[in-house]
């Protein structure tokens, strides 16, 4: 069980970076994910845009477990997606691999009148090609309900 | 195609949100998250009684709307979705949107989008904005922004 996370525990994550990890988007993995998402054809090679998400997030260097255990939460307390912003600024390619930098943006604690006590967690992740170029930015928001805060 | 303020999206439409491609997702993405697949957990969290799409596959519902419309998924230039409700498996969705502003960045002309995702006989799951670069003879003519 995790230990009940503070205000000031919540506060200091931001800034926080997260370790550099890469993604390769493999063949058989992007044909199985567009499938699985309902992808209209797209050009040979070309990678689904969703990519920017998907090599963001599978690439940060750690697991959603981690990343869920990091702010004091795991998997079964239910978190949430709150808010996701993608920028597009290169085609991403399948079977190219892309580092992935970024870390902890921003992070509120916040009472709704259903919901009770949660906490939104900010973190920005940069999809880097392999000439240096950013490919990608993905700015994602988890809701994290703290049920017993 | 001629695009400006007002023009529809053509609508993107899934039938049937199927419960087997959460699966998949929830492995190809190493999501543990067990709302995705685990009625039980589902039903213990008082979610109701079936699992509970993935917020970037309802995302991805529109960017598949985006390519669909613009022809070349390197036209989508960025897309930001605020998530505001759950899409479950059997739920059949749209995804649509509309023009909101057309406008030159100096080397394309670049649409500004209103985007949704609404659960047929339900909520709206997700809305937000999309920014598209258009091809020089689709633009009607610069649209001030809302």
């Amino acid at each position: 069980m995790n230990r009940p996370m503070t205000l000031d525990d919540l506060e200091r994550l931001v800034g926080v970076e997260f370790p550099v990890g890469e993604f390769t988007i493999e063949g058989y993995e992007h044909w199985l994910t567009t499938d699985a998402i309902d992808s209209p054809p797209l050009p040979a090679g070309v990678a689904h845009p969703m990519y920017a998400y998907y090599a963001a997030l599978g690439g940060m260097g750690l697991t959603l477990d981690e990343l869920f255990a990091m702010v004091g939460s795991s998997a079964a307390d239910g978190p949430m997606f709150g808010e996701a912003a993608l920028e597009f600024r290169e085609a991403m390619r399948v079977g190219e691999t892309y580092r992935v930098e970024g870390g902890i943006t921003g992070a509120a604690r916040k009472t709704g009148k259903r919901a009770g006590v949660f906490d939104i967690v900010s973190f920005e992740l940069r999809v880097v090609d392999s000439s240096g170029t950013v490919a990608a930015v993905s700015t994602n928001s988890f809701i994290f309900p703290r049920r017993t805060a | 195609m001629r695009v400006s303020a007002g023009t529809e999206l053509p609508v993107f439409e899934v039938d049937e949100v199927r419960a087997a491609a959460m699966k998949t997702m929830a492995v190809l993405l190493r999501d543990p998250n067990p709302i995705h697949f685990d009625l039980d957990v589902v039903a213990a969290l008082g979610m109701g009684d079936r699992v509970i799409n993935q917020g970037p596959t309802n995302m991805a519902y529109v960017v598949n709307m985006l390519v669909a419309w613009a022809g070349d998924p390197a036209r989508i230039r960025a897309l930001k979705v605020r998530f505001l409700d759950n899409v479950r498996a059997g739920d059949r969705v749209f995804a649509g949107g509309i023009v909101t502003s057309v406008a030159g960045d100096g080397r394309h002309q670049i649409a500004e989008c209103d985007v949704w995702l609404d659960v047929v006989g339900g909520t709206r799951a997700l809305a937000g904005s999309a920014t598209v670069a258009l091809k020089g003879s689709e633009a009607a003519g610069e649209t001030p922004a809302k």
